[in-house]
């Protein structure tokens, strides 16, 4: 899987390519790691060119998002393709992620504020 | 007429990848559909992979065998690994709570697989065999 990295202003947008599975949800983890010992902790993963995901590499989203949220931070992602939107809603996971249609409304989203 | 292949790895994370491909290979000379494929490779992806980490530990030296069967009317494959106790843990798992990391890997099979069966080798390893049905095009007709 390749991972592509950019900064959109208070945003750093994660663009992963290829599977997202047991061997290469490792390499997303450490990038997310990364990012966040730099303290960059409000965090995009736009998977539009993920083609194929399973139950590993659900693992390795649910990982990050709690290193996100450990460090107060925020994950959102988008561009989920239908294949992979369904298996999210399967495993009751599209509950637990913030998921949006577009990067862009992603990005420009409020925080969703939780009592 | 039945396309089937004998496939054997040894019990790394690299396997997991290289069977995918394999997998992809042999699917793109079948002509499948889209949702046939997707159903297939997530399916036997969650079983070798279990297969790979729980059953065998990641041990190189242990080996998952993979037998897929590509016929006009399904896609079948048989995962076996080298590990013991596994019919017992798929027999005691408990669901997955939201924020686990792991646990979701039986319930995907059993939602995309036509059928799913499991049993225990005679060494005690374990046996996954799925089945996922196709839309032949004498099916469609039928309907």
């Amino acid at each position: 899987m390749k991972i592509k990295v950019k900064d959109e202003g208070q945003v750093t947008v994660l663009s992963l390519n290829g599977r997202l599975d047991l061997a290469t949800g490792a390499g997303l983890k450490e990038e997310i790691k990364k990012l966040c010992d730099k303290d960059s902790t409000r965090i995009h993963l736009n998977l539009e060119e993920v083609d194929f995901i399973n139950s590993s590499g659900l693992g390795a989203l649910v990982s990050v998002m709690k290193q996100i949220r450990l460090k107060k931070g925020r994950l959102t992602l988008s561009n989920l393709a239908p294949y992979v939107r369904e298996i999210f809603d399967i495993t009751q996971l599209a509950h637990v992620f913030e998921i949006f249609e577009t990067e862009q409304d992603a990005i420009t989203s409020p925080a969703v504020v939780t009592s | 007429m039945t396309d089937s292949r004998s496939l054997e790895y040894p019990s790394t994370e690299e396997s997991i990848e290289q069977m995918l491909d394999d997998l992809n290979v042999l699917l793109d000379d079948s002509h499948v559909t889209a949702e046939e494929r997707n159903a297939f490779l997530l399916a036997v992806s969650e079983a070798f992979t279990n297969a790979i980490v729980h059953g065998n530990g990641l041990k190189p030296g242990k080996e998952v065998k993979l037998t897929l069967r590509i016929k006009e009317n399904e896609l079948s494959a048989d995962i076996l690994d080298e590990g013991q106790k596994g019919l017992e843990q798929i027999r005691q798992r408990k669901p997955s709570a939201p924020m686990d990391e792991g646990g979701r890997g039986i319930d995907l099979i059993e939602h995309y697989a036509t059928a799913v069966g499991y049993m225990e080798t005679d060494t005690g390893g374990l046996r996954v065999s799925i089945r996922v049905s196709r839309k032949t095009e004498t099916c469609k007709e039928n309907i």
